[in-house]
């Protein structure tokens, strides 16, 4: 989230589309209530009425799979009606940016694409031909009145003029007039002042155009100014308690702690990583903060091995594992290659892959390739039992499995970071039950014999396991307070940093301080300012709110970067310093001024994305000593045009891998053309095949969790929803003689899952071109292991072998089904 | 640790000692009093975040000083900033994850072929994988690649998990990983 | 001063915190259930479920509406129930919270009697004839807490309080639900202490939302011990 839980309250629109909040983030219905007690729309776009369409004001169904038409209809209704806010979207966003003469956009295809012969990737861009023009100084153009026709603003306008309410309707399936009520209601939010925020989750991510569908919705909340003010900003609701902190350290193949790269093969240096990651900007009003980069990667690696880090061994970077420069080590690529035989030994701690993972029969079938496993849980489940599977034959399965049992989070001490970037501290109940441990002291002992075997044996490449900092224990038990304060970082020496002296050993008091030289450590920047030598700042409980009240709870928990509460936040404020919204502000320049002019630096409210003087005085002169508000980007616009996008720099409607619809209506690319794609015989597919005709969908219910792993073996939960389901209309129900509450299988090409039939006035067929296309969704909570019945399956089983391009995230959202009575 | 005073309502100033009344806890309508005694009274209590989605709902655990020392009740924290008090039907069955009988106690192993589950000691269990790890990995340790380029990495294992850790856990996990020279470092955010 | 609870329906997502936090704080066993074809289970109120959140899904106006309403026992100011059992080691008032209490003494009573008094179809029994519903968690009360269902609401839909304010804050709400929802009422506001806001026929939430008279009050021989006031019922302790 751009913004966090309880600043939903400040919202006047709030929508909710690609997640289901009142079902799946219960709480946030605190804030969502709030909002509309005062006044806010709530709308619900859903192909299913859900508990959170059944409080909203405007509840809009559409067709899986088809986010990005009805996004483009919107953007096309902003910019048609002028209904966008022009002073943000120039100042602000990169819509001046001018384009170079190579981007083109034909018949669905971007320039530079070309096909890929072996996969799993379709195909791939060349994404210099999307570059901007530069003027002498190597600063991109601009036309700041937003009208030369290679402006971003000018392409954007013509890129979505296609993107009409029929053409929209007809493939989206949603009735014209709810497009309008949806957009004309949205689009309100785009006065000075008025805020629109967006609630999604995986029903976003989870396609082949995911992240493209994600970046339509930050292309809108630029051009309405919703960015950086409160009750706005782009908020992916997170599905678990601690997935924004797992991701902050970057338990992902492609980051290091805190965004950083993982080396590619070609970085054969600590320089040429530098070198290669660290952007550049001639621009001296960009702060283009990713310049820092340097210290942040020398600090983590001096956090991974302590003393052994130095300047003389490159701070150990040559430890570290190097990825082959154009490959993707993903979720999907690793259940491709353990299926090919390729991966020997594999960890699941914490998580059920054989429930979780899309085309899961693929899952499932791999792990019977790997000699080990081992298995971390608090329950027995479908991954550690594999071997015992449906359909699986235990004396003809090698794999040696181990499976570990966790303590529960009440049983340990540690933090966890929420959706809105708050790391909270929790503490200890319980001690584990029987012989069950927390995950931290059962890794530390890990790591320990691990070592231990490598310095009495030998073996290959000792050095990165040798030399690894561990030492996060107090009296033989894992000490979460000590891996907290190394994440956080500390001076390594006695230095003197702004003026001050800094004493070895001391905590490092935020990232301003972090060094390149090896002085200071952090084994992640974006949480150094989370464990000082003022304490842990994650455990604090004060009730103090902002001035104003919007919610921001300062010195409650801790959340990165600096306890920001909004990120972004300089873009709430006018080129004057002064908030677009006066009664909810966030932040506002509070500095002295003369003779028109600022002269002293002064802002209040919320910690200010740098703390910078305003880009121009009251007199309305600009200041050479300002910074623009975008300070993560290069050139700190934030980017309508996006050209570091995989599968293009706008987006752009294709189908799901499988859909109903046989040719895409905006264009001759069916699907993306970038997507990924996996292809051995276990991952099959079948688009407008007349075996599968109705669309698939996967969700979560409020009762049960994930794979239902943490949820299914209890009693209290499994009460109210017991089995596993499948939700319908009427009219398909009566098309296929299904009764409610009746038994029918759900079959993809890929597997079969028994459910029950809710037959529902929440789902209605689709109008979808000239035909009615029905649509079904499944939850997929459930797995054989729990209940003991073994009969309620895993829905991955029906799922899709494709992602999206840009990050692999499986189409879990959109497939092609049949459903028929047992 | 230290707890704000919880938002009392209060009615009618202490709460008097006297038979519980719960439910059915007790068989006759309490003669004087008809203020019982709270089950969590000689508990102690500990705050948590909830485990459950990424809302960060904060909640009181209520452990047994008596007895076994186990959770007797969870309820949402009316001093946490997010939710006040409140908690979905997830946050409110926390007591029965920990106190679940279907939950594993012990290390188990399965060895190959076999059908069966066997206890084994975390002893046995810990060394038993460090030699596995140590073996697969050096074994197929890659120094360079297919272009001769130094990767000093491993492809023969990987690992997935996992957001159900603690920031500190993570972090430790991730280093004990990369140092071993795996690539094939995954979890629940790419799904 | 009797407390009272009041549940506005109109902003109940149905998340169902609400039901097992009933379950938790009573230490309720769960029952074994199957899918009906709906999200709602149980089906009914039992022995063991005191607070069921009932599903249902209308079009209304034209438009879908999925009503969800927490039923639970309405601590009625004049409860049949008790009156019915006259045993106050049965059923009796807590004379501070006016919470209508079940004890085990309730077994001793014919409790198809009992519960056909009830004009809103709450009491359950056990095999052994003991009756048991929502007992307004009274401990909790008594300890200055909100009943466990109306601390674990997300949305505010449960307010918990003294029966003046609670009832002053029904009507004041109700006023302002009925901009959006003209047919919106409360249920039997004078009557209970568990006051429901609706924004629909409260047929179609439930049976026995509002009091069904074809069932529930009392019978000939309970009306006739009430007239007689306390002096009989002095007698009876």
């Amino acid at each position: 989230m751009t913004n966090h839980w309880i600043d939903i309250k400040n919202s006047d629109c709030i929508l909710i589309m690609g997640s289901n909040a009142a079902e799946n983030h219960p709480i946030s219905f605190k804030y969502v209530t709030k909002a509309m007690e005062k006044g806010a729309k709530l709308i619900s776009v859903d192909p299913r009425f859900t508990r959170t369409s059944s409080k909203a004001d405007i509840y809009a169904p559409l067709r899986s799979g088809t986010d990005i038409a009805f996004l483009g209809g919107m953007i096309k209704y902003l910019l048609d009606n002028k209904l966008y806010n022009k002073e943000y979207t120039a100042a602000y966003t990169n819509a001046p940016f001018i384009v170079g003469k190579a981007f083109e956009f034909k018949d669905g295809l971007f320039s530079g694409y070309k096909k890929n012969e072996e996969g799993p990737s379709l195909g791939s861009y060349d994404k210099s031909k999307w570059a901007f023009e530069m003027d002498e100084k190597g600063i991109p153009k601009m036309d700041r009145t937003l009208k030369n026709k290679r402006s971003v603003f000018q392409l954007l306008k013509a890129h979505y003029s296609r993107y009409d309410l029929d053409k929209v309707s007809k493939v989206t399936g949603t009735p014209k007039q709810d497009l309008l009520k949806v957009y004309k209601t949205f689009a309100a939010t785009g006065a000075t002042g008025k805020a629109g925020t967006i609630m999604y989750a995986m029903g976003w991510t989870q396609h082949t155009v995911g992240t493209q569908i994600i970046r339509a919705m930050a292309m809108i909340q630029l051009l309405l100014g919703n960015m950086g003010v409160a009750g706005g900003g782009v908020n992916a609701l997170r599905g678990e308690s601690n997935v924004q902190g797992s991701t902050d350290h970057c338990l992902l193949w492609h980051i290091w702690p805190g965004y950083l790269k993982t080396p590619r093969a070609s970085n054969t240096s600590l320089d040429t990583y530098n070198a290669k990651w660290t952007p550049r900007t001639n621009d001296p009003l960009s702060a283009n903060w990713w310049g820092n980069y340097p210290k942040y990667s020398v600090s983590m690696l001096k956090s991974f091995f302590g003393e052994n880090a130095r300047k003389s061994n490159q701070f150990g970077y040559n430890w570290l594992p190097k990825v082959d420069d154009g490959k993707a080590y993903s979720w999907f690529d690793i259940f491709d290659a353990m299926y090919k035989g390729d991966v020997k030994g594999f960890f699941a701690w914490g998580q059920n892959p054989a429930c979780s993972g899309s085309n899961a029969a693929k899952v499932r079938k791999a792990m019977e390739n790997l000699d080990w496993m081992v298995n971390v849980n608090i329950f027995d489940n479908e991954t550690g039992s594999f071997w015992k599977g449906p359909g699986k034959d235990p004396s003809k399965i090698r794999t040696e499995v181990f499976m570990l049992p966790a303590a529960v989070s009440v049983e340990k001490e540690g933090s966890i970071t929420n959706s809105g970037r708050w790391m909270q501290w929790r503490y200890q109940g319980p001690k584990p039950l029987g012989n069950s441990r927390p995950d931290g002291d059962i890794i530390m002992e890990l790591g320990r014999l691990l070592k231990k075997e490598y310095k009495t044996s030998g073996g290959v490449f000792q050095d990165p396991i040798l030399n690894l900092k561990w030492d996060y224990e107090t009296n033989g038990a894992y000490d979460p307070h000590k891996a907290a304060k190394e994440v956080n970082g500390y001076f390594t020496k006695d230095v003197k940093v702004k003026g001050k002296l800094c004493k070895k050993g001391t905590l490092v008091p935020s990232f301003a301080w972090l060094q390149a030289d090896g002085s200071t450590s952090s084994g992640n920047w974006l949480y150094c300012n989370s464990y000082t030598e003022k304490g842990n700042m994650s455990a604090r409980r004060s009730k103090k709110d902002a001035p104003n009240n919007i919610g921001l709870y300062p010195e409650f928990a801790w959340c990165w970067p600096v306890n920001r509460r909004i990120i972004y936040n300089r873009a709430s404020v006018d080129p004057k310093g002064r908030p677009w919204d006066k009664k909810d502000w966030v932040i506002k320049f509070a500095g002295d001024q003369k003779d028109g002019k600022y002269v002293s630096k002064k802002w209040i409210g919320d910690v200010p994305d740098g703390g910078w003087y305003p880009l121009e005085n009251p007199d309305g002169s600009k200041r050479k000593d300002s910074k623009y508000p975008f300070i993560m980007r290069k050139h700190g616009h934030a980017q309508i045009f996006g050209p570091g996008r995989t599968d293009g720099p706008f987006p752009e409607h294709y189908e799901p891998l499988e859909s109903p619809v046989e040719k895409n209506f905006f264009s001759s690319q069916r699907i993306n053309p970038a997507a990924v794609v996996y292809t051995t015989k276990l991952d099959v597919y079948a688009t407008c095949d007349p075996r599968f005709p109705f669309v698939g969908t996967t969700y979560r219910v409020s009762e049960h969790w994930q794979t239902g792993v943490m949820t299914r073996p209890q009693a209290w939960l499994m009460e109210m929803q017991p089995d596993m389901f499948v939700e319908m209309s009427k009219d398909l129900a009566k098309l296929r003689g299904i009764k409610n509450g009746e038994r029918v299988n759900v079959t993809s090409a890929r597997g079969t899952v028994e459910c029950t039939a809710i037959v529902t006035k929440r789902f209605k067929p689709f109008s979808v071109g000239y035909a009615t296309v029905h649509q079904v969704g499944v939850p997929w909570h459930y797995g054989w292991r729990w209940p003991a019945t073994g009969k309620e399956e895993s829905a991955n089983l029906l799922t899709p072998p494709a992602g999206d391009p840009n990050t692999r995230i499986p189409e879990t959202k959109a497939f092609m089904v049949n459903v028929t009575k047992l | 640790m230290k707890l704000n005073r919880r938002d009392f309502i209060k009615i009618s100033g202490a709460a008097a000692a006297g038979v519980a009344v719960s439910g059915l806890g007790f068989d006759l309508k309490p003669v004087k009093s008809h203020a019982g005694m709270l089950k969590t009274r000689y508990a102690k209590e500990s705050i948590t975040i909830c485990c459950y989605c990424a809302v960060g709902c904060g909640a009181i655990v209520h452990t047994s000083k008596r007895g076994d020392g186990r959770v007797m009740n969870v309820e949402g924290d009316p001093d946490h900033v997010i939710n006040q008090g409140s908690l979905c039907s997830k946050g409110s069955a926390i007591k029965q994850l920990a106190e679940n009988e279907n939950r594993l106690t012990e290390p188990m192993y399965r060895a190959p072929y076999s059908d069966k589950w066997q206890t084994v000691s975390w002893d046995w269990a810990l060394n038993t994988i460090a030699n596995r790890v140590k073996k697969t990995r050096d074994m197929n340790f890659e120094k360079t690649n297919a272009k001769g380029q130094t990767v000093n990495r491993t492809t023969s294992i990987a690992s997935v998990g996992s957001a159900a850790l603690d920031n500190e856990e993570c972090w430790i996990y991730q280093t004990l990983m990369r140092s071993l020279g795996l690539v094939y470092i995954e979890h629940q955010a790419r799904i | 001063m009797s407390k009272s609870i009041f549940i506005d329906t109109t902003i109940c997502t149905g998340c169902r915190g609400c039901q097992v936090a009933c379950k938790q704080w009573h230490d309720l066993p769960a029952e074994k259930t199957k899918n009906m074809g709906s999200f709602q289970n149980p089906q009914d109120l039992s022995f063991k479920t005191y607070k069921l959140v009932r599903m249902n899904e209308e079009i209304i106006n034209g438009r879908l509406e999925w009503l969800f309403f927490p039923d639970q026992c309405r601590h009625c100011i004049d409860a049949p129930c008790l009156e019915t059992a006259f045993d106050e080691n049965a059923i009796y008032r807590d004379t501070q919270t006016g919470a209508v209490i079940y004890t085990k003494v309730t077994r001793n009573l014919d409790a198809d009697e009992i519960i056909g008094s009830c004009p809103y179809n709450i009491p359950r029994k056990a095999q052994d004839n003991t009756l048991a519903k929502c007992d307004l968690c009274s401990d909790r009360v008594h300890n200055g807490l909100k009943p466990a269902c109306v601390t674990v609401c997300p949305s505010g839909a449960m307010q918990f309080g003294d029966r003046d304010r609670i009832l002053s804050i029904a009507k004041k709400r109700l006023g302002k639900v009925k901009q959006k929802f003209s047919k919106a009422m409360l249920l039997n506001p004078e009557d209970v202490n568990v006051i429901y806001l609706v924004g629909f026929d409260p047929k179609l939430y439930a049976d026995y939302a509002v009091a069904s008279s074809d069932r529930g009050g009392l019978s000939r021989s309970v009306a006739l011990r009430k007239m007689m006031g306390p002096f009989t019922r002095m007698m009876r302790v």
